[in-house]
């Protein structure tokens, strides 16, 4: 009776709640490894982790959002417009277009801030429209076409695709970005604001804090971060197109969530959504490792991601389920 | 500012009278505030209207109208079930797998090109089970495994998705049931029989809201879930119900879309989902929920739909139409959201 009592209170603690993600990302490595051995190789791994790159970069981004309790549903556009710009830019401006496209990101990332909160429109339809905005301008500046990175072109975009020291660059890039998220969130003001925003917006609001300015910045914040994915994506396929982007909006959101960041903001973090990424990145190519019919493959991965969130979910901090 | 001329009201009101706010507050206000701002999305259909109309009277064409018509009746059927969803405060993405579930249903048990089946419109009713199955499933997921309905449907949009296609062999699959066809091809009164569907399912969705149990419940969901809970509300079977009904509306969606197209394959969803939710919001209803209706989005539907036609008439780039449309959508919901109610906008 003791036993189960102290058993059920290790299982309540806070420690487990944010350790659920993990081991389901250690166990879902450990099926695949026996259903299919040698994944759990060096270079596997090292693929894995340059696979999840791009995914877990616009994660982050959007876990900005998310932890505020809004959404952001441009990141898509947002990425796409910026493999755009950099394809269009480089043959002219060399490694100068590397910034511009970036800078595009973080403009766009601010217009949905600011739409949202001045002119007080719920996030997930300003995101929706300004995403609408965004593939527009993206289908006009490129004619509608993919364009392909030259030969001239690749030479500014090669240091993305090069390894440093065994680790390909663009797994550093977003471990650098994850750390500077991880650590603008816990130890800035701006990230301790953001997450009180989240947790409950009156409260921070009595507390004397700048909602509006919090918010803009974390969507200018999502909108920048969307953009450096666009670019790594950009530079990794050589190519820039108006919807290059378009299938990684759904999983990003997915590993924020599978990570264990709550959707009704102000509970979650950057090394959950690292987690969450890694997750939905193992399924996708763990799939492919274990043989399943490729036409069954959205069917398995709706069902693990409805598994996966029915486990590492943190329903302790969420009153309603809507 | 106007602080100091209501210091009675609440502390969240206050809160956000910046300028930016306040304009199109004051906008609505010179029309008459909240009683009209609820009119706004009419408005909005009235003068978008009038504005294609002066620029290219070919919009008021008869021909015209009935091409209108005939491209509202998808989204119209889906919107009528993503209302109900929205009104309890939730969010149902599947809308796009369940579509092409019920689309894939539909086309290999009637009539095809692909396999030797021919069971007539009982390929509809089973479509629109599998549709209604869908939602129900949906609704278990949520409800039963406590997850939000973000998650839950977006798991649900893929099964569907991969199930349709895993179904269809990753082709296109023609649908030669000639009186299915019919639902597109024969016209009545002038309209095509798709159109007389989507406005039975849009009648029967009204009358759902308006005199049901069931849709008092949904709005009480919506507008407090505890609150409801406490009144003697069984917020889990309504939410089963509303998801299920969700379906059923999807599922009809997906017979018509297969007719209307003739085939049914992997894309058959593409853009629904952003194209309804769009259009429900447009109309103003919440997506915190209980507030708006599905009178609300047939005007949504039709914001939509009249602004996708005008720009077509107006010979607009179709590259910048998602430009034109994302602001529309911003200047709709910008105008037509009752601020001074929502406590806080997330």
């Amino acid at each position: 009776m003791n036993e189960a009592l102290s058993l059920r209170r290790i299982f309540e603690g806070k420690w487990t709640q944010g350790a659920i993600p993990l081991v389901l990302l250690v166990a879902l490595l450990l099926i695949i490894e026996i259903a299919a051995p040698g994944f759990l190789t060096g270079e596997t791994v090292a693929l894995l982790f340059a696979n999840t790159a791009v995914l877990f970069i616009l994660a982050t981004g959007v876990t900005f959002a998310i932890l505020l309790g809004g959404i952001d549903l441009s990141i898509q556009a947002v990425a796409s417009l910026a493999s755009v710009i950099l394809a269009q830019l480089l043959p002219s401006l060399g490694l100068a277009a590397f910034p511009v496209a970036i800078l595009s990101g973080l403009a766009f990332g601010t217009l949905s801030g600011i739409v949202h909160v001045k002119l007080r429109v719920p996030s997930f339809v300003a995101t929706l429209a300004t995403g609408g905005v965004v593939t527009g301008i993206a289908l006009w500046v490129s004619d509608g076409r993919a364009i392909t990175i030259e030969e001239g072109g690749r030479e500014n975009t090669a240091w993305i695709n090069a390894t440093v020291a065994g680790l390909p660059v663009v797994v550093l890039i977003s471990a650098v970005i994850g750390i500077a998220s991880f650590l603008a969130l816990r130890y800035t003001r701006f990230g301790r604001q953001a997450i009180a925003v989240g947790a409950g917006e009156p409260a921070a609001w009595a507390a004397g804090i700048n909602v509006d300015r919090t918010k803009i910045i974390a969507f200018a914040a999502s909108g920048m971060l969307a953009a450096i994915a666009g670019v790594v994506l950009a530079a990794r396929l050589s190519s820039g197109s108006p919807v290059l982007a378009n299938q990684l909006l759904l999983p990003a959101i997915a590993a924020v969530i599978v990570g264990g960041t709550a959707i009704t903001g102000g509970l979650g973090g950057v090394a959950r959504t690292a987690v969450g990424a890694l997750i939905i990145s193992i399924v996708r190519i763990g799939m492919t490792f274990v043989g399943v019919n490729i036409f069954l493959e959205n069917m398995v991965f709706g069902a693990v991601l409805i598994a996966a969130v029915a486990i590492t979910i943190d329903r302790s901090k969420i009153a309603v389920i809507k | 500012m106007t602080i100091h001329t209501e210091p009675l009201k609440s502390v969240s009101d206050i809160e956000r009278t910046t300028l930016m706010t306040f304009l199109p507050g004051r906008i609505a206000a010179v029309f008459g505030g909240r009683r009209w701002r609820s009119l706004a999305p009419l408005a909005v259909l009235v003068v978008l209207c009038l504005l294609i109309a002066i620029a290219n009277p070919n919009f008021i064409e008869l021909r015209n109208l009935v091409r209108l018509a005939n491209s509202a009746a998808v989204p119209l059927t889906l919107a009528m079930g993503l209302t109900f969803i929205i009104l309890m405060g939730s969010i149902d993405l599947s809308v796009e797998g369940t579509l092409s579930v019920s689309a894939m249903v539909v086309v290999l048990l009637a009539a095809n090109d692909s396999n030797g089946n021919d069971y007539g419109w009982w390929a509809v009713l089973a479509a629109i089970v599998a549709g209604t199955a869908m939602g129900f499933v949906s609704g278990l997921v949520q409800t039963m495994l406590r997850i939000p309905s973000f998650m839950a449907t977006l798991g649900m949009w893929f099964i569907g998705l991969g199930l349709s296609v895993y179904m269809l062999g990753g082709s296109a699959i023609r649908l030669n049931d000639a009186s299915i066809r019919d639902l597109a091809l024969t016209r009545f009164l002038g309209l095509p029989l798709a159109v007389w569907v989507a406005t039975g399912a849009f009648l029967l969705a009204a009358v759902i809201q308006y005199h049901t149990k069931l849709g008092r419940h949904i709005l009480a969901i919506g507008g407090d879930e505890d609150v409801a809970k406490l009144s003697g509300v069984n917020v889990v079977r309504v939410r089963v119900t509303a998801f299920a009904l969700a379906g059923f509306f999807f599922g009809i969606a997906g017979v018509l879309a297969a007719a209307q197209l003739g085939q049914s394959h992997a894309v058959i969803g593409d853009g629904r989902l952003f194209a309804a939710v769009t259009a429900v919001v447009v109309g103003g209803t919440a997506l915190t929920g209980g507030e708006g209706g599905v009178v609300n989005t047939l005007i949504g539907v039709l914001i939509v739909t009249v602004l996708a036609n005008g720009m077509i008439l107006l010979g607009i780039s179709p590259y910048i139409q998602q430009t034109v449309q994302g602001l529309m959508i911003i200047a709709a919901v910008a105008l037509s959201l009752d601020r001074v109610r929502l406590r806080i906008v997330k």
